[in-house]
């Protein structure tokens, strides 16, 4: 500024419209008419509706250093605000500071990846949210806000338990019985969640009651079924706390390269396969065409030959079948019987879907990201001092800011107007967007407890 | 007479489109202009920028002869202009008169509240001056679309409109309809207020208007005098080539009976009837076609036949086999296409692309797909020789269907519908929105189907369409078929009589010729 006439505006040209903030990408034209607030928010909307893959994962990882700038300064500003012994810098004048955002963010990211163990813990939780995350997209994609992917994963690791118990004695033990019990396990959770999933589908289209309220009750129905069955049937008779008996050692999803960690390497790239699975089944067959038609425009699928009742219950019934196998393989791999305490893999997995766009295939950087965060965040309040609070604060950060331009794609999609009316005439979100804030906003408040996360 | 409106050298740029290509128009005071134009010429874009919605990139603006710089449509508004939008803006839950005061309420006690009586008295007075038949007291959502358009033009009058500019204000309504919306136009411009509609119809711009301005690919390609023009001239100027009106059609040669309903009740969401008992043959190699007012029946009809609303009785037979029961699915797969009412809703998934949308119906059967997987390269094909023939633009199969203009839709939908080789073809308003050259197609490949020996049923508001492609003309009245004509002796006046349910009595009826129960 060092000319005292170069007002604010004037840069582009010479100007004379009063308004122009500077942004007019054409030099030729006379001041874009739509400059108003709203012609350009239309026109950001618009932009990111129809950026392309690439672009969409460029606005992630933009989104992803902005957050870091963001969550910085607020590191620098608490740090300026509490006290503390050894401030990482202090400046006279300025006040002391106690906190250093490099090491913070570094701390953050290194202890995602390293030592060995930090990296198994990541990629567990990552395991685990892959199936919840598809299961919650799946439903997504057809047009229902599947919230009861938590209880379709409880009752399904009850049913994994259960199984895989119950035929435990009939196999040889060793690799034979293990090729047995997993798919069995896998199979009975994928059952068990995939009939707890149809319900609220089935109730939707034969009893129009609303899924979001149908599959929300139901988890509190499926936490209390499966407490009660455990503790008045299958409790473990040698245990003070409600649990079923263990699964045999050799049914247990071993863990590959990485000792004493409750992380397989095989439920990994079971979990990676499957977000292939979904993709091709959505993308590649005439069900995922039915399932997205009935998503996008029920009327339409009607019109195009879709039973939309049936794929109602069907598209539920997967949602469910994949919180299923997430339930399944927690036993498998994490718990080895059901117990008490599941952590809140299902509610985790709304965030997880909604940060991919509900793309199965956005769904494996969503989680890998989500499982990274848990454990980069826990090595922080190992290492710093930094406060819990705090950490919780920069983790919201990173998962808001990832998310925001995904979720304005959803409410731009709704707010486009049509053909050639108007600007601004009509708009106005629909439920799911709403729904969607909600949660979007919701995911990080969650406690960052490695096992305690429970919300039954 | 001076001049109202004059639009000098208007250019209006949109990314990669020229919508407006310095555009002149001269609108004279108490006079009745019609903007006539196919889809996608720029009519309502040149509307837009006279009521302040766009700003021009080039070109002025004069109202009564004052230059004018609309930013906002508040500048038109106060400069005296005003927009009636093809979707009203009103509030449902409120009255015609708190509707047409909104924004200007007459006050009391002070300004504090609005004063609805002087409300009342104001929009009878004004109503009354103008011819128009508006209950002040009537809710909006109870009062018909006719009566909700002259409430959107009331208001504009109610805010000192003296320029009116209505963009396709017929496309909502019916024939009668349109004829009253005429009347108050003469009412209008009697009292020296001057209207500018938006048409895309030959008829109804020579119909209402002095003046005709055309426009093709954003220019304006000439301005005549609706007297003194006819409609070849007209739908030359708008095509920029020579169009046949008249579709070509040879004698049918009608074999069996490819459709046949019988006895047909069916009734709408709220349970009420709206088909009383249909019955209706349509043979192999002919059009019937089935006239009435929108909402007497023909979307009920065309729904229990296609397989989207369950009938309370009655049968629906495909060549002789009783479909009544087959889900939409059976049908689609048994043959039979069907063109829908509204391609937005029904007819086209508006976030698919044109490669999806082209599978829409066609999901579960070769050659798109063995019933599992879909053969995308297939569809592709597909979609791209619908885009060829039909001549859908922009040309490109991956532009999603919410991309292209109302009439390039429906020509993709009609395209998709009538590439299934089809027996038997249900259209409803094949035409609606389209413009006058591809009308021209659309009409021929009606015909080329019906030369196939294809059952055709042609359900249609437009009377001129049923007119001309029928063989024979069913004409429906609250829920039953009342006549079945000859749609080349009988007139435009019986037509009419029909249609609010009276049978003249020398209507060339040839109800008798109907096949029996087959």
């Amino acid at each position: 500024m060092s000319d005292p006439d170069d007002a604010p505006g004037s840069d582009d040209g010479g100007n004379p419209a009063p308004d122009t903030e500077g942004d007019d990408s054409d030099p030729d034209s006379n001041p874009d008419p739509d400059d108003s607030w709203q012609g350009r928010a239309d026109r950001a909307l618009g932009r990111l509706v129809d950026a392309s893959a690439v672009e969409r994962i460029l606005i992630s990882v933009a989104a992803l250093v902005l957050s870091v700038v963001v969550g910085a300064v607020v590191i620098l500003v608490s740090g300026w605000a509490a006290t503390c012994q050894s401030a990482f810098f202090s400046a006279p004048g300025l006040g002391s500071f106690c906190y250093d955002p490099v090491s913070v963010y570094r701390t953050m990211a290194a202890g995602a990846v390293w030592p060995p163990y930090n990296l198994a813990i990541s990629l567990k939780e990552t395991t685990l949210l892959l199936f919840t995350g598809l299961s919650v997209a799946v439903a997504f994609r057809a047009g229902m806000f599947n919230i009861g992917t938590q209880g379709q994963l409880v009752l399904g690791a009850l049913g994994t338990a259960l199984a895989v118990v119950w035929a435990a004695p009939f196999v040889p033990a060793g690799i034979v019985g293990a090729l047995v019990l997993v798919p069995l396990g896998l199979l009975a959770g994928a059952v068990v969640g995939g009939a707890w999933g149809a319900i609220p589908g089935a109730l939707k289209a034969y009893a129009d009651a609303n899924e979001v309220i149908t599959t929300i009750m139901l988890n509190f129905v499926a936490t209390g079924i499966a407490f009660t069955l455990v503790a008045e049937v299958f409790k473990d008779p040698e245990s003070q706390t409600v649990q079923t008996r263990s699964i045999p050692e050799f049914a247990q999803l071993n863990p590959v390269y990485f000792d004493s960690t409750v992380f397989s390497l095989y439920a990994l790239f079971g979990g990676l396969a499957m977000a292939g699975i979904i993709y091709w089944l959505l993308n590649g067959t005439a069900f995922g065409y039915d399932l997205r038609t009935s998503g996008l425009q029920p009327e339409a699928a009607e019109y195009g030959g879709v039973d939309s009742k049936r794929t109602m219950v069907s598209s539920m019934g997967l949602s469910g079948a994949l919180g299923g196998i997430g339930g399944a393989v927690y036993v498998l791999m994490v718990a080895s019987r059901w117990r008490t305490g599941i952590p809140s893999l299902g509610f985790d997995g709304i965030t997880v879907s909604i940060l991919a766009g509900n793309n199965p295939l956005g769904v494996i950087p969503a989680a890998l990201l989500f499982g990274a965060l848990k454990t980069g965040s826990l090595a922080i309040e190992f290492q710093l001092s930094v406060p819990n609070q705090l950490v919780g604060v920069l983790r919201g950060l990173i998962i808001l800011f990832v998310a925001m331009p995904e979720f304005f794609r959803m409410v731009g999609r709704r707010f486009r107007f049509r053909e050639d009316r108007p600007v601004a005439t009509d708009g106005g979100g629909g439920s799911s967007a709403d729904g969607v804030s909600g949660s979007a906003t919701d995911g990080p408040s969650g406690t960052i407890d490695n096992e305690g996360g429970d919300r039954q | 007479m001076s001049v109202a409106v004059h639009l000098a050298g208007i250019t209006k740029r949109f990314p990669g489109v020229v919508a407006n290509d310095e555009v002149d128009l001269e609108v004279e005071e108490g006079s009745v202009h019609a903007l006539l134009g196919e889809n996608g010429a720029g009519k309502t874009t040149l509307m837009n920028v006279l009521y302040g919605l766009y700003q021009p990139d080039g070109g002025t603006v004069h109202v009564h002869g004052d230059s004018r710089e609309f930013y906002t449509p508040r500048d038109a508004i106060d400069a005296g202009v005003g927009m009636i939008h093809q979707h009203f803006m009103l509030v449902d839950t409120l009255t015609t008169a708190e509707n047409i005061v909104l924004g200007h309420e007459p006050r009391k006690w002070g300004g504090l509240a609005m004063d609805r009586a002087q409300a009342e008295r104001d929009v009878r007075e004004l109503g009354e001056r103008y011819g128009f038949d508006v209950d002040p007291e009537a809710k909006i959502e109870d009062v018909s679309v006719g009566v909700q358009q002259r409430v959107e033009i009331l208001k504009a009058l109610y805010g000192g409109a003296d320029v009116l500019i209505l963009d396709e204000p017929t496309a909502v309504l019916t024939p009668q309809e349109v004829e009253d919306l005429f009347g108050v136009f003469e009412e209008l411009a009697a009292e020296d207020k001057t209207i500018i509609f938006i048409t895309h119809k030959l008829g109804e711009a020579m119909d209402a208007a002095d003046e005709i301005t055309v426009l093709r690919d954003g220019r304006n390609v000439g301005t005549v005098d609706a007297a003194d023009t006819t409609r070849e001239e007209l739908a030359e100027l708008m095509v920029g080539r020579e169009v046949l009106l008249e579709a070509d059609k040879e004698p049918a040669e009608p074999g069996d009976v490819g459709l046949s309903v019988s006895d047909l009740r069916v009734t709408d969401d709220r349970g009420v009837e709206q088909v009383s008992g249909v019955n209706i043959d349509v043979r192999e190699g002919e059009v019937f076609g089935i006239a009435g007012v929108d909402g007497n029946g023909q979307s009920e009809l065309v729904g229990a036949i296609t397989g989207l609303r369950a009938p309370e009785s009655g049968t629906v037979r495909v060549d002789g086999r009783d479909v009544t029961d087959l889900s939409r699915r059976e049908r689609i797969e048994n043959g039979m296409a069907y063109v829908p009412e509204d391609r937005q809703k029904r007819g086209l998934v508006m976030d698919f692309d044109l490669v999806e949308n082209g599978l829409l119906g066609s999901q579960h059967t070769a050659p798109f797909s063995d019933g599992g997987r879909i053969d995308w390269a297939e569809s592709r094909e597909h979609a791209r020789g619908v885009i060829e023939e039909y001549d859908v633009r922009p040309n490109d199969p991956d532009a999603e269907a919410e991309s292209l203009s109302g009439g390039n839709q429906q020509k993709f939908v009609v395209g998709r519908e009538f590439a299934r080789d089809p027996e038997v073809v249900v259209a409803s308003h094949p035409t609606r929105g389209v413009d006058v050259g591809s009308i021209e197609f659309i009409h021929e490949r009606i015909l080329d189907l019906r030369r196939a020996g294809k059952t055709v049923l042609l359900v249609s508001s437009k009377l001129d369409e049923v007119q001309q492609l029928s063989d024979r003309l069913g004409v429906m009245y609250e829920g039953e078929v009342v006549d079945v004509v000859d749609p080349d002796r009988v007139t435009e006046e019986e037509l009419g009589l029909l249609m609010a349910g009276q049978i003249p009595e020398d209507a060339p009826s040839i109800a008798d010729a109907v096949g029996g129960e087959p």
